[in-house]
Order: structure tokens, then sequence, then C-alpha cells
């Protein structure tokens, strides 16, 4: 038996979903979280052994949708016939809610009404009468409070009970014409009036939802004029500094301890094996494991962080604040809620991008969205900061900002290249309350976000330092290669290598293979490094390589490159298209190839620019002497053409849109 | 007068949405904002406004504060 969870967005229908089910998707506090529909077996608990699955679907304000995620809720209802409905109403807003709920009941599906948040109606003194309400609409109502669990029991029995009924419903809308508008909305027109009878009836509010609240104050100064922006880049300054520097620095070096005697034990279990076998399995799979590894604690920290802020409420307000200004570059706030959540990962990120109404912001947004460093590319960004920047704090807050500035100069670029002409464009957002988020819903979030980190880190991750150890140790005539130089990594990665000297001036074919890798997964990045240069301590700074040398040192399989051409290789790292699944989603959310590849083509030219300017005019200013004139100029010329393609494209849409206006003229 | 010329925390009946977008027509009526409904603006913001419709906050753009006639 299937029952499908419905009613208007930030409801509760994902906090009551993961009740029923004991499953972990996605929550927050903003209208808009659940984008796709999500099916699981309900919990013995509260089934006594039925097969009850529940189905979880984005919110909708009504049947007939707005953006492309309400219509899965009402496509969903009409075409998939599931045995029961439960309809989730937010019992603090009863005259919003029972619109839907009546046009629900019409379907002759069973249902049953979940009246959520019945603890902050008692909080704000506002009483239903529930039997009342049950009998106006002629179906079962139970009182729920999904986040404590109250009242599931109950709702699941009353659903079950339920699904042999034959459901009548207490609104008929008349025998209308659907496609003539006017006919529609007095149908409509009636509808809520009816609506307004019932919650007359058994509603009685002591505080109006009009009147100042306590939420107001708090907006007031979280949305205001001059302080609105500041915050927010306070409130981010702090989950970077919180997570990458105070608390998950510390657990990080801890964990790195235990990770290398762990390696050193196996090292020393292996002291008597093949040396091949040994080194395959210690320096290339355990190391370059425990590399990415040693960032978790740092990607843990930050996603407890966003969610506590994703809990909270604020993500709403920021959409407010960001509004404006985003604005200025033809997106919206609604563009804000995916970005912020791409810091985490930028696949739910690109899919958040679908309660955008306009499609060609849409677009741009899942375009742009992986520009936003993601909690993958945290290991490769504190790898460089730590190898050459003595962990300074600033490179990983420099990496988010550039990040910032390249959504907004892609946003432009991305008019540009689309003709987009300025239309009027609405903006309406819901301001859910506040809450105090909760530290256990946090905790989970974490963990299994934590938990997908690990799995991602045993599966692609070591399958592609397994590649990288084997390619590197063999030759094409598998035996064994006497340097590192004659192997198969080096000969494929060689050619890629050109392509990174104007970035990083130095002809190096293990650079190459981590950024070919981290195509794949940016955790490749410092994977293959790590298995390239037999752990990264060997991965130095120039001027250190220096000192080392005058020591009369010898390192083998060393690589020094400068700290602007680190930045340089770092930037590139992160501003290219992320990895294979962040382009999965685009594609999925984009439904158009032309934009795929062309979001792809501006990840790549913008990332190796960015890179290119770096590493050029930074040379330029700390050492012109070192500046490599052949590899300037073959960098210039690759930059060259991505810039000539990108005016050939706006000159083309700017043709279009003049043949557009010369139509209508006509 | 239009809804971002309105005195704060006033309850409003709405006269009419000027606006030829359908969608968003329909959207703004499944919220409860249509004409012959209350609205009230709870605050002036830079970019536009905090209303209350029903029971529930939403903030929206001075563009579209500007369509609704109230």
């Amino acid at each position: 038996m299937r029952i499908a969870l419905t009613g208007n967005p930030n409801s509760g229908k994902t906090t009551m979903y993961n009740a029923l089910t004991g499953s972990n998707e996605k929550v927050g506090n903003w209208a808009g979280v659940t984008v796709s529909k999500k099916e699981q077996k309900i919990k013995n608990a509260y089934c006594n052994n039925q097969e009850l699955i529940a189905v979880d679907l984005p919110g909708a304000y009504s049947m007939s949708p707005f953006t492309s995620e309400e219509s899965i809720t009402s496509t969903y209802v009409k075409k998939e016939n599931p045995d029961v409905i439960i309809n989730i109403v937010d019992a603090t807003n009863l005259s919003r809610s029972l619109f839907f709920t009546t046009q629900l009941l019409e379907l002759g599906i069973p249902m049953v009404v979940a009246l959520n948040k019945s603890d902050i109606n008692s909080k704000k003194e506002t009483t239903i009468n529930v039997a009342e309400l049950s009998k106006q609409l002629g179906c079962p109502v139970i009182e729920t409070i999904s986040t404590s669990k109250q009242g599931l029991n109950e709702l699941i029995q009353a659903a079950t009970k339920q699904s042999t009924q034959k459901q009548t419903a207490p609104f008929h809308q008349k025998e209308i014409d659907l496609t003539n508008k006017n006919e529609v909305e007095n149908a409509d027109r009636e509808r809520f009036s009816f609506v307004n009878d019932i919650v007359k009836k058994v509603e009685h509010r002591k505080i109006q939802t009009k009147d100042k609240n306590i939420n107001d104050k708090i907006d007031a100064i979280l949305t205001n004029k001059w302080l609105g922006i500041p915050i927010f880049a306070v409130v981010m300054y702090l989950v970077f500094e919180i997570s990458q520097v105070w608390i998950g620095t510390p657990i990080a070096d801890w964990l790195v301890a235990y990770l290398e005697m762990f390696q050193a034990w196996v090292g020393d279990l292996l002291a008597n094996a093949n040396p091949l076998l040994s080194a395959l399995l210690v320096d290339g799979i355990i190391g370059g494991v425990i590399a990415v590894i040693g960032f978790l604690p740092l990607v843990m920290v930050m996603y407890f962080l966003i969610a506590l802020l994703e809990d909270c409420g604020y993500m709403s307000r920021v959409a407010v604040v960001l509004d404006p200004i985003f604005k200025k570059v033809g997106l919206s706030g609604k563009s804000v809620i995916p970005f912020v959540i791409s810091i985490g990962c930028a696949v739910p990120g690109i899919m958040a991008s679908r309660t955008i109404r306009n499609e060609r912001e849409r677009r741009a947004t899942a375009m742009l969205a992986p520009f936003m460093p993601c909690g993958a590319k945290i290991p490769v960004i504190s790898l460089f900061a730590g190898a050459f920047f003595n962990n300074a704090g600033w490179v990983s807050t420099l990496m988010y900002f550039t990040g910032i500035v390249l959504i907004f100069l892609g946003a432009l670029l991305i008019n540009k290249i689309t003709g987009y002409k300025a239309r009027k464009s609405f903006f309406i957002i819901e301001l859910p309350d506040y809450k105090i988020p909760s530290l256990w819903q946090a905790f989970k979030s974490m963990c299994n976000r934590g938990w997908a980190y690990i799995v991602k880190a045993a599966t692609i991750i070591l399958l592609c330092n397994t590649a990288v150890q084997i390619m590197q140790t063999f030759t094409w005539s598998f035996t064994v290669a006497e340097t590192a130089d004659a192997s198969i990594l080096a000969t494929i990665a060689t050619p890629f290598s050109y392509l990174l000297f104007p970035i990083v001036g130095v002809l190096s074919w293990q650079l190459a293979a981590a950024a070919v890798t981290g195509f794949i997964a940016k955790e490749n990045v410092v994977g293959t490094l790590a298995v390239c240069f037999v752990g990264l301590e060997n991965l130095i700074d120039t001027e250190e390589l220096v000192l080392m040398q005058g020591a009369g040192q010898e390192v083998a399989g060393i690589i020094a490159i400068t700290k602007i051409a680190a930045l340089a290789y770092l930037m590139f790292n992160l501003y290219t298209p992320p990895c294979f699944a962040a382009i999965g989603a685009m594609r999925s959310e984009m439904k158009s190839s032309k934009w795929v590849w062309g979001g792809i083509g501006l990840q790549f030219g913008v990332g190796y620019t960015v890179a290119y300017f770096v590493y050029t005019i930074g040379t330029l200013f700390t050492a012109p002497e070192t500046l490599n004139t052949v590899g300037a100029l073959v960098g210039l010329f690759i930059v060259a053409i991505f810039v000539i393609t990108i005016s050939v494209l706006i000159k083309n849409a700017n043709k279009k849109v003049k043949e557009e206006y010369a139509l209508t003229s006509k | 007068m239009k809804l971002i010329d309105a005195i704060e925390g006033q309850e409003y009946v709405i006269q009419d949405i000027e606006t030829d977008d359908e969608e968003l027509d329909a959207f703004l009526f499944s919220l409860g904002c249509y004409s012959g409904e209350t609205i009230t603006v709870v605050s002036h913001i830079k970019s536009g406004c905090v209303v209350s419709i029903k029971d529930a906050r939403y903030t929206i753009d001075n563009q579209l504060a500007d369509a609704i006639v109230i």
C-alpha cells in the first residue's frame, strides 16, 4: 500500500517522512527543500508488519503547478493512484493550506489530514477544533508534531483504516470550462470562501499574524539595508573559519597521526613482501586514501554548521538580502539558495535550482553553482594552503570570494551570450518563522554526509589511486618503469602538462595527472598527488627547495613550484568543471545538451583564464625573470581562443535580438 | 493606491493585481493574494516589502509591490 505525503511547502512533509521511514532525506526551514519524489518502506514500529510505502513529494500550494517540482506532486496524485493521501497541513496556516486540501479531497482518493506543527500553535495560543474540522472536511484529522514524532502512530492507523473507505469531497467545483480564465478564477474564489468559512468555524486566534512579532524584529536586523550583507559575510566567514581553522584542523591533525600510524603498521607487515606490492599497497592505495580521509573532519564540521544554518530559517532571509545584487546580473534571490547549498556539494545545489521558475535563470544558476568551492574541494584548498602558505586562513577565504566573483561575472557573460533582455521579473519568497536549529538533526546530517565522503574515498578515490599507482609503476611493455617518467601514467599525462605549463611554469605530468583525475572527483587531486609524490611532503615550494639543496639534501620524485604557481594551479582545479556527478546533475536540470556543453565550456574557459592570469601577472610582479615567454604566449593564445569564441557568441546573440526587434517593428 | 505606498501595519483590501503573467497571477491566487482579500505590509525594506497574506509572511520585491493595487 502506498501512502503519498502531500501539502504546502515547508509544512514538514520530509521531516515526517524521515520519522516514518527512518530515512535521512534533506530537511530545512524554507519553502522548496524537496525537489523530487522519494519512496521508502515505513518502519515496522508504525505499521505492524504491513507492507506500507511512504512517498514523499515536493510541496505545492495548489493542483496547478507553478514551478517544475510542483508539477511532480500534482502529476503523481493524479496519475499514479496512491492508496491513501496524507495531507500535511501547517496548523499555523490553515487558511492557506486548506485550499490545496479541498482540491485533493476532490480526487476521491482516501485521505487523512495531519495537522502538523500543533506545538507552535499552542505556543501562539491558537486553538483549532479538530473534531469540527474533521466533520467539515469529511476525513479524519490527526494532530501531529513530526519533529518529535508525536501522533504518527495514530496517523498511520487512521490512514490504513481509511484506505478501504470511499472519500467524498466537501466542496465540489462546478462544471466549468477549464481553459476559461475567468471561470476558473471564479471557481477558485468560491473554493477560498468555502475554506474561509471553515477556518472561521474551527480556528480561534489570540495573536494575529499581521501584527509585528519577534520574527519581524530579527528580520529587521538580518535583512537591514546596511547590515544585511555584512552579517551574511560574517556568518559565512565564521562557517569557514570554524570548520577549516578552529575546530576542523586540530581534529584532522589528530586523525592523520593515527592514520599514518596505521600506514606504517601495514608497511612493517609487508616489510618482507615483494617491494612492488608493498609500494602499491602502502604508498599508492593506503597513502592516497589517507590523504583524502585526513580532511574528513574539516568537511564534517562544515556540513554540521551548514545544516544548522538551513534549519534555523536564515536561508530565505539571505535570498532577500542578496536579491537586489543578483537582479543586477539577471539572476534573482532564488539563485542564492542553490549557491549556498553548493558550498556543501554542487549536486544538490544544482538540483535546488529547480525551484526557479524562469528557464534562463534556472539554467544559469545550475551552470554557475559549481564555481562555489564544494566540500570535495576543501581537501585540495587545505593541501595547498598547508604546503605553500603555512595554513593561512586567507587562502580559503580568497577561494570562496573568487568563486562568488566568478558567479557574478559568469552570470553577466551568460546574459550577453543568450541575448538577455531586461524584462519584468517578480520576486516573492515565503519567510518561515525562525526556530532554534536542532543539534541532533545537524549531527545526523553531518554523519550522513561524512559517511558518503568515506564511501566515496573507499570506492572511486581508492579505485583511481590504484589505477594511478599501477600506471605509474609500469611502462607500456608492462615491465617495471625504472623512473616514473617512463611510466604509462607519465606518457598519458604529458600532453596535458603542456596545457598546464602556462599556469604552473613547469612541465609536470604529475600535476597534469592530478588535474585530470580531479574531473572524476575533486578529492582525486589530493589522492593522485599523494601517490605521485610518495606522500604530500614532496610537493613543495621552490624557496624551500633552495634551502634543502643548500643543506645538500636530495629527494626523489620531488616537485617544486612557486607560491604563485600553486595558487594558479589550485584555482584551475577549483573553477574548471567540478566532477562527473555535478555534470550529470547539470544535464538533468538543464534538459538541453547545448546548455550543458556551453556550461562545461564556460567553466573550462573561465577556470583556465583565471589561473593563467593569476600565474602570469603574479609572476611578473614577484619574479619576472622566471616567467617563460613561450609558455606565457601559448597561454595567451588559449585564452584568446576562449575570448574570441565568447565574443562571437555575444555578437550572434546581439544580431538575433536586433532581428527580433526588427520583426516586431514591421 | 499601490502596495508600495501602504502604511505599515494597516490592513488593506486588494483591488487588483496588474500583471500579464497569468501563471504568476494564479500562483499569487493560491497563496491567497487576490482582489477582495486583505493584505498587510509588515515593513518596507530597501528592495521591497514584507507582507502578511492570510497567515504567512512573504518578502516581495518593489516590482511586484507596484503591481498590487489596494
